[in-house]
């Protein structure tokens, strides 16, 4: 699993490969985190690049979807893999997380 | 890997670093059945989550157990079965999460289980002495 970030004045853009499970589900967790103790409310996720995920992983887009909602912050994804839509589906995380087709919509104001 | 064309067992012990070798597993014998990468992501997905919950909570002890994972292509089925000398557990008796629940209200865990009746076309739980069994079929389109 590979997290990138890149910032800018007005969101966090976060670029998610690989797989996030069991195994390594902590370290993605820590890795939003301090992007929100660093301050940012308002993030991206570029989901284009993930591969596979469990519960683990889910369990954290949702940490990370309850903070920013208490903070009055954002939280789009875009590039959703079509395995991982179903994942989503299956678990009602489609009607909780704002997920955006492709990179210029999720980045429109 | 001894194996006949149409069935196969994995032996794992209780350590969740055992799950990367499960998902390479998988991905030997996806190849070797032809099987699409959904259907490989799906069958990685609800082995993670069943030996998750058995590695997890299924002992009371320290020691190391192995668990086993029967495999059998059928055809137009794949059938899984689960094996493990764990404590008595049947996970097919835990209620489903409301997944209608707005982001508030969600609680963050649950979802494991749920997935494995989602994904597999029958769920199956035995037990047999002191192994508790999950067996798990899919169809394939």
């Amino acid at each position: 699993m590979n997290v990138k970030l890149e910032t800018s004045e007005e969101y966090a853009l976060v670029s998610l490969e690989g797989r996030v499970d069991t195994t390594n589900a902590n370290e993605f967790e820590n890795a939003m985190l301090k992007v929100i103790s660093d301050g940012h409310t308002k993030i991206i996720l570029d989901c284009s690049g993930l591969d596979y995920i469990s519960s683990s992983g889910l369990r954290v887009f949702l940490i990370v979807q309850k903070k920013l909602t208490a903070a009055k912050g954002q939280f789009r994804l875009f590039g959703l893999q079509p395995g991982i839509v179903e994942i989503f589906d299956i678990s009602g995380f489609t009607s909780i997380f704002s997920i955006f087709p492709n990179k210029e919509a999720a980045t429109k104001p | 890997m001894n194996r006949d064309t149409f069935s196969t067992v994995l032996r794992v012990e209780n350590r969740l670093d055992e799950l990367t070798r499960v998902a390479s597993f998988l991905n030997d014998l996806g190849v070797e059945w032809t099987l699409n990468e959904r259907l490989v992501n799906s069958l990685n997905l609800v082995l993670e989550e069943a030996l998750s919950n058995i590695i997890m909570y299924g002992y009371k002890d320290e020691l190391r157990h192995i668990i086993e994972i029967y495999f059998k292509n059928l055809g137009d089925e794949i059938f899984i079965s689960i094996v493990d000398d764990g404590m008595a557990y049947n996970p097919t008796l835990r209620p489903d999460p409301d997944i209608s629940l707005g982001i508030e209200d969600r609680p963050v865990g649950g979802l494991g289980v749920f997935l494995i009746k989602k994904l597999m076309d029958s769920v199956e739980y035995l037990s047999e002495g002191n192994k508790n069994i999950l067996n798990l079929k899919k169809n394939m389109k």
